[in-house]
């Protein structure tokens, strides 16, 4: 009989040291990695510990990746794409072929025109238009590239948010997120590699499958964080208990498990141990980097952020936080963009709501020399017609045109690329579809789009789907 | 070339295990010199490398050649052989293979897909071996081999020991020792009931020396009703149950009396093939019975998206799509999914044999209807006779009642005005969608908003028109078939307005002012109740029909019948105050004003009339109907001709106009208030016209191409012959006897519930891409056994718990760890984390909390509130937590939203009913942790395990600690460990004793015997044992 209070014996012991890192189903996903072919021939750590960070296909831009998803579908004609023209042919009727086939959600397509509402102009060094309602953006459009050419297949909510961020518009898939924790792993020990933060009016349409792992093992899903005391579900002791009892839990439970582990032999339980112990080291980190009152009075003021509250801003600061700690992705959802009516006060709202600490995290990040390492993406699940909805101030969802823009590792900042026809209606140059903007952002990251594959039901599925991967290469620097 | 080929397969021996040879005698040869099975090794590879070019999908083959069937492979190719069976240097696909060149060589560099040097030596040495072919394996109907001779013969306690034996000696391995009956029984409890056992079931079956003592167990626990919840979740999984609509709005939907099905039909050991059939076609039975419908609650898991702006055939679509997903996964363990686009890569179905297969289920209503419990039908059953033997006793009370039932009967035939029937068009651009029906009514589909005015108009070749009519009619996609979109059927229509115009002269308009509504049914003045209320939470009024022509938008005409009479169809008449309309033709623009729902139309809050039809007439009297529709259509069927069954009904209606009989009429109407509600479920319901299904060009449904009829795939069974091509038969069609994979399916997936794997370890998918079976002679065994025993799944359970295999030490030393790190050659049992839900039930069993009820509506244990709030959740949604026993029900019963999972499930990788779910993953993770440590409920089960082990007072604190321990994990504490629990225990009261405050903290909620400190320092030591591994472990 092993003595429990003292070190397992040797077999265990090496299991459990394998085991540092992430916890892990050990059995159950070393499977799923192995049968995938992700780790075949590897003998390095990926196939024990999937959350390990892991060499890239090919030398990386970026090592991280924020997404300011701005759900709802942003109007890019009030935002972007500057359409003069439009407004020429404001209340007309659109002529009869450019409907053709077009489906819309609430509106007969068959609407007039409704002129842009904002005034444009030119910025930076290299002349990026965009409208008044962006002047913080405006501040570092030489740092972004706008690609005016997006389009995707869906033109209501969920489907539309779930093809953005998984690729399908149908559930069941990985999101992007849970990819690229699945390409490269996680480079925090404290922290989850995907964290997820939702403001605005509401939740996103497409749920927690937005950020969700699909086929891929779950330990690549999202973590949802949020402001105050509990940034984590379930990261504070239950009333009465202190971090000394928290502690002495720990222990006594690591002793029990230890011995068991010597007992029964499963390195599954050393992953435990391993898992209780992270959990523990997560009780004070994730605390820790939700602690805006850390951050300097400049900084707060340069986001907008304000501690203790719930806001995209305090977001954004926090998302800088967690990169800088070697979180790999995080998500930030702000959904609010649905502008069927109140167009002129929902986009003013929203803008004064996201511009400033959109802006600020792409100073912030250049400031302190994450912006190389860190790819930006903003954007929303599609854009919104040139036809009106409602009175005179409304427009519903439009798949076929809409605007994103990406900065940091890899990015050429000051482009622009794409363009759309006089309405904003159609994509007239470089388009470019959901799947080849997934592309990108995995190439950009170190990843082979082609190559990022898990088999699951007899396929090597992959975030582009059956497409060949495209990069947008006009975007890279 | 030999010995390379002995070195490669030395490297990996787990590798290895899947290619040994099937028939293996005593002396086993080396692996390299057994004979290769061409299904399982050789075949993969082809697969693999080669089918998504050179395969099934005519779109995408490459040099019009096909790799996957034998006559191509094996033909004649302008002079040259693709193999020359016996030499592979002379078969060009070999050639090719192996080209040093890169531009040569098969498969391109480009395809990312690879034949490693293990590979091509396996398919070198089948060329030599002669090229044996044979289709994909389990496309083959299982057959029964015999069952291998074994050298230890004495190990086998059933067949499955021996297959999985023969493959063991070819190891130089054996079983490991039985586990010891303690770790024994509670890995049967766990497996058999998900539940672990209690200190008493274990001292009694240790206690138990009879022979027999582990199968009586095996018998009490699948007695127990906890199995068909344990089992019934495992089949939730693949039918993707969930208690929300998913998508964006994520309304919660009526659904359980789907999962109770499922918990019931396993209790009963319904025979699988009848279990499938029932959810795929059961309405279809001959007098399908209530449960039979419910059953088919399985075709209507899908998710719903009633956003504003969708298309609602456009989501029927992708719920036709989730329904062939799930029919693929969960009966037939096939991907038909990959062909909804284009022909499979892999396996041989096509485009085409998808569409076939979706128009066998493709012509159901998405229909919702009203069920009972077994109570309630009861207490149905007793009111009716009640009711049945007062209309008897009338009858006997008035022997000329036939004369004045035949005398009213000829007064109210023709007493109707004649009706013109309106076409409707919708003028709104609000997202309800109107789908004309072919009788000019409208049916309400899509998003419901709760508080809004529908606005129609309708041109009229007629002037002097009196009044118009509004039918509100039922229809099987209505909730519990309507009239109306609310929950339970109902609707209320706050006022209707009347705008006329002439067609030819827009200037001539007038709002027309009604005078009179009459009706055939109103409800006295009720107030709504909860949610139909404001943002105030002001609730409005239902009433007489006169309420629809106020002008007040807080009352409205109302329905209600009360329960059992609740969704019937009625009509109200409005007349004019004087006749309306222009020669020149009208054109009536009718406003539906409904603003009874209440504010959140997200939450299932609407009051929307569900389908409706308007008609005009010029008659100075119209009136409403008071005779119901199905009263009338009797009576227009010759009085000879009519059932006994119409008579009653007509005689039912008739009574209550007999101005003698109100006494009777009022006991009857008083009888009628006794209906149970009932429950709402969503079914799958034939419709009466087939509709058409189209093959649609990569799978969108706008792109619709030719016409496709019912049908399967011709590489599986076909159809049986002795009914209609209709859902019914191909649901029979799924579990015939000669289906290839359906019984494999399902026994891989029982195998892969207690092993932790299947035998297939791609239990979604035993296709071509799938995994080759480990023990594919035993999976085929199973399979036909288990067919053979009339789907008979406890039987199937009994058989594999009662093996030795199942019954082996879960222990594991570190060489055979080495060896075999899956288990996937089962020289020991299987020891893995248990599912989410049993994570959560032990916690609750040990603690002595758990509230073992079973079925009823899905429950609300604590969650952080803000989940079901925005930011968080798309909408607010309702989860009001339990505070009374169903706060500790078991898992299988908490409510799921879709698009907000239930956090303490999902972190132990519950799958949240997005699509159909075969397999789970099993992750350990620090989120985990924290759950376990610092939830809520896990806290509460501390708290209670504590209590209980304290209730005891003359029990000794060894003895205390070890009843804990026990509840925990089964087994008695070793000495080290009690040492170490003890100590914690001091430490605890020392420190509660320092630290009261705390101690009271935690506390807070019991009223104690015990001193605060004392218990405090047990709940401290409850805690740990609850968050020990082998907790929420099976071992």
């Amino acid at each position: 009989m092993n003595n429990i209070n003292h070190p397992a014996h040797p077999i265990a012991r090496r299991w459990f040291l394998q085991q540092c890192g992430m916890g892990v189903g050990a059995i159950a996903v070393n499977q799923l990695l192995q049968e995938s072919g992700y780790a075949a021939g590897s003998k390095s750590d990926p196939s024990k510990d999937p959350l390990a960070a892991r060499q890239p296909h090919h030398p990386p831009a970026a090592k991280n990746i924020i997404f300011l998803f701005m759900g709802g579908g942003p109007s890019h004609l009030e935002l972007f794409d500057n359409k003069p023209v439009l407004g020429k042919f404001d209340g007309k009727l659109p002529p009869e072929d450019l409907l053709k086939g077009y489906r819309a959600a609430f509106i007969n397509p068959n609407s007039k025109f409704l002129g842009p509402k904002f005034k444009f102009a030119k910025h930076g060094e290299c002349g990026a238009e965009l409208s008044e309602l962006l002047p913080h953006l405006a501040e570092v459009v030489d740092d972004i590239a706008i690609v005016k050419s997006m389009k995707t297949d869906a033109f209501n909510h969920a489907p539309a948010q779930i093809q953005a961020l998984t690729g399908s518009q149908l559930f069941g898939k990985p999101s992007l997120g849970a990819w690229t924790v699945y390409g490269l792993g996680s480079e925090s020990k404290n922290l989850p590699g995907f964290v997820v933060f939702s403001s605005g009016n509401k939740g996103p349409s497409g749920g927690s499958s937005c950020w969700g792992s699909g086929f891929l093992p779950s330990t690549h899903q999202g973590v949802m964080f949020r402001g105050g005391q509990e940034p984590v579900l379930y990261l504070q002791n239950p009333p009465g208990v202190s971090a000394q009892l928290q502690r002495d839990s720990l222990d006594t439970l690591k002793a029990l498990n230890q011995n068991h582990l010597d007992q029964v032999g499963d390195p599954e339980i050393a992953t435990r141990i391993n898992s209780f112990e992270m959990a523990y080291r997560m009780q004070s980190s994730a605390p820790d980097v939700m602690d805006l009152g850390q951050e300097t009075r400049e900084t707060l003021e340069m986001y907008g952020a304000e501690p203790g509250k719930t806001s995209f801003a305090n977001n954004c600061l926090l998302a800088r936080r967690l990169v800088e700690r070697g979180v790999r992705c995080v998500q930030l959802f702000h959904e609010s963009w649905d502008q069927h009516g109140g167009l002129v006060s929902g986009l003013k709202s929203n803008c004064k709501a996201t511009d400033q600490a959109s802006a600020a995290l792409v100073k912030d990040l250049k400031q302190r020399g994450l912006l190389k390492d860190t790819l930006v993406v903003w954007g929303g699940e599609f854009g919104r017609t040139p036809m009106v909805q409602g009175g005179n101030d409304g427009r519903d969802h439009h798949p076929n045109a809409f605007t994103m823009w990406l900065a940091g590792g890899g990015i050429k900042g000051g482009t622009t690329i794409g363009g759309s026809d006089d309405f904003g209606f159609n994509v007239i140059e470089d388009e470019v579809p959901v799947y080849d903007l997934h592309a990108t952002i995995l190439h950009l990251l170190g990843l082979n789009p082609d190559r990022l594959s898990f088999r699951f039901q007899g396929l090597d599925q992959k975030l582009i789907g059956v497409n060949p991967a495209k990069i947008v290469t006009k975007i890279l620097a | 070339m030999a010995a390379r080929t002995i070195n490669l397969f030395a490297v990996s021996s787990v590798v290895m295990v899947c290619f040994l040879s099937q028939n293996v005698e005593a002396g086993t040869p080396a692996p390299s010199e057994q004979p290769l099975d061409f299904a399982t090794d050789i075949r993969p590879l082809l697969s693999d490398a080669c089918f998504s070019c050179h395969g099934p999908d005519p779109e995408h083959r490459e040099a019009e050649l096909r790799l996957d069937l034998k006559e191509t492979v094996f033909a004649d190719h302008n002079g040259q052989s693709l193999i020359v069976p016996g030499k592979p240097a002379e078969s060009l696909i070999y050639q090719r293979m192996t080209a040093t060149d890169e531009s040569e060589r098969m498969p391109p560099v480009d395809s990312g897909k690879k034949l490693t040097a293990s590979d091509l030596a396996k398919i070198r040495r089948w060329i030599e071996a002669g090229a044996p072919w044979a289709s994909h394996w389990a496309f083959q109907a299982p057959v029964k081999s015999a069952i291998p001779a074994v050298s230890k013969q004495e190990l086998i306690q059933n067949p499955i020991d021996a297959f999985v034996l023969e493959k063991l000696e070819q190891q130089q391995l054996s079983f490991s020792r039985p586990a010891d009956r303690t770790t024994l029984l509670r890995r049967l409890s766990l497996d058999l009931i998900g539940l672990p056992p209690s200190i008493e079931e274990i001292d009694s079956f240790l206690a138990d020396k009879s022979t027999d003592a582990y199968r009586k167990q095996v018998a009490r626990l699948l007695a127990s009703p906890h199995y068909g919840e344990r089992w019934g979740r495992l089949w939730l999984d693949a039918a993707r149950y969930a208690d929300s609509n998913g998508y964006e709005k994520d309304a919660p939907r009526e659904v359980w009396l789907y999962r109770d099905w499922v918990i019931d039909a396993l209790n009963q050991n319904m025979p699988y093939d009848r279990f499938i059939i029932e959810q795929v076609a059961g309405d279809l039975l001959p007098q399908a019975t209530q449960d039979q419908k419910i059953a088919t609650g399985f075709m209507r898991n899908s998710m719903l998206n009633e956003e504003g702006g969708i298309d609602p055939e456009e989501f029927r679509m992708a719920a036709m799509f989730d329904r062939m997903d799930t029919i693929g996964k969960s009966v037939l363990g096939l991907t038909l999914q990959c062909s909804q686009c284009h022909s499979h890569k892999y396996d041989p179905l096509t485009h085409e044999n998808y569409y076939q297969i979706f128009a066998c289920i493709n012509n159901s209503y998405e229909a919702s209807m009203r069920g009972y419990t077994d109570e309630e039908q009861q207490q149905r059953e007793k009111l009716f006779t009640e009711i049945d033997s007062i209309e008897r006793s009338l009858k006997t009370s008035m022997p000329d009642w036939p004369q004045r039932l035949a005398a009213w009967e000829k007064q109210v035939q023709q007493n109707q005005p004649v009706w013109h029937v309106m076409k409707l068009k919708n003028v709104d651009s609000n997202s309800q969608r109107y789908m004309e029906q072919p009788d000019h009514s409208m049916l309400a589909q899509g998003y419901a908003p709760s508080r809004f005015t529908s606005n129609f108009e309708a041109e009229i070749d007629a002037s002097e028109i009196t009044a118009i009519r509004l039918e509100l009619l039922n229809h099987p996609n209505l909730p519990a078939g309507g009239p109306g979109r609310a929950i339970s059927g109902l609707c209320a229509l706050t006022d209707i307005k009347l705008n006329v115009e002439n067609t030819e002269d827009a200037t001539q308009k007038t709002t027309i002012k009604f005078t009179e509504a009459t009706a055939d049914f109103s409800n006295p003045r009720l107030q709504l109740n909860f949610p139909y209320e404001d943002q105030k939470g002001v609730r409005g009024f239902t009433g007489p029909v006169s309420y629809a022509i106020d002008g007040d938008n807080s009352t409205a005409w109302g329905i209600d019948a009360g329960p059992g009479r609740l969704n019937q169809p009625h009509e109200a008449v409005f007349r004019a105050e004087k006749p309306f309309g222009y020669q020149e033709g009208s054109k009536l623009t009718i406003s539906l004003v409904q603003m009874h729902g209440g504010w959140n139309s997200d939450n299932n809050q609407t009051m929307n009339l569900g389908r409706f039809r308007i008609s005009w007439s010029n008659s100075p009297q119209a009136q409403a109907d008071p005779v119901p529709d199905h009263v009338r259509e009797i009576l227009a069927i010759p009085d000879a001709e009519r059932t006994s069954r119409q008579q009653d009904q007509v005689f039912s209606y008739w009574r209550t106009t007999v101005p003698e009989w109100k006494t009777e009429n009022e006991r009857i109407e008083a009888i009628w208030k006794q209906h149970p509600e009932g429950t709402t479920q969503l079914v799958y319901q034939e419709r009466p016209q087939p509709r058409q299904t189209h093959l649609l060009d990569r799978g969108d449904f706008l792109k619709q191409k030719q016409v496709v009829q019912p049908g399967v795939p011709g590489f599986l069974n076909s159809l049986p012959t002795d009914g209609p091509v209709n859902r019914l038969t191909f649901a029979r069609w799924l579990v015939d006897r000669q289906s290839p994979t359906t019984a494999r399916a399902i026994v891989n997936r029982v195998w892969q519930a207690y092993f932790g794997q299947g035998i297939v370890t791609t239990s979604e998918d035993l296709g071509s891409q799938g995994a080759a079976p480990t023990h594919r002679k035993l999976l085929d065994w199973l399979a036909v056994w288990f067919m053979d025993e009339g789907w008979d799944l406890k039987k199937l359970h009994t058989l594999i718990v009662t093996s030795r295999t199942y019954q082996q030490s879960s222990r594991v030393s570190p060489a055979l760890y080495t060896k075999d790190p899956y288990n996937r050659l089962l020289a020991r049992g299987p020891r893995y984390r248990v599912d989410a839900e049993i994570v959560r039930d032990i916690a609750l069993k040990a603690s002595g909390l758990l509230n073992p009820e079973i079925g009823g509506p899905s429950v609300y244990p604590p969650a952080p509130a803000f989940l079901f709030d925005k930011p968080a959740s798309y909408g607010p949604k309702t989860w009001n937590v339990e505070e009374d026993a169903d706060r500790y029900r078991r898992a299988i019963y908490t409510f799921r939203f879709r698009s907000v999972p239930y956090p303490m499930l999902q972190a132990f990788d519950a799958p949240n009913g997005d699509i159909s779910t075969v397999k789970r993953t099993r992750s350990n993770t620090p989120l985990q942790a924290l759950t376990t440590l610092n939830e809520t409920l896990f806290m509460e089960c501390a708290i209670s395990l504590a209590e209980t082990v304290l209730s005891s007072p003359q029990d000794s604190e060894d003895h205390r600690i070890e009843t804990a321990f026990r509840r925990c994990v089964s087994r008695y504490p070793a000495a080290e460990e009690k040492q170490v629990l003890t100590r914690f225990l001091n430490r605890q009261r020392q420190y509660f004793h320092e630290h009261p405050e705390e101690a009271t903290q935690i506390t807070a909620t019991k009223k104690l015997k015990e001193s605060t400190t004392d218990f405090a320092a047990w709940v401290a030591l409850s805690r740990v044992l609850l968050n020990m591994d082998e907790t929420i472990t099976k071992e």
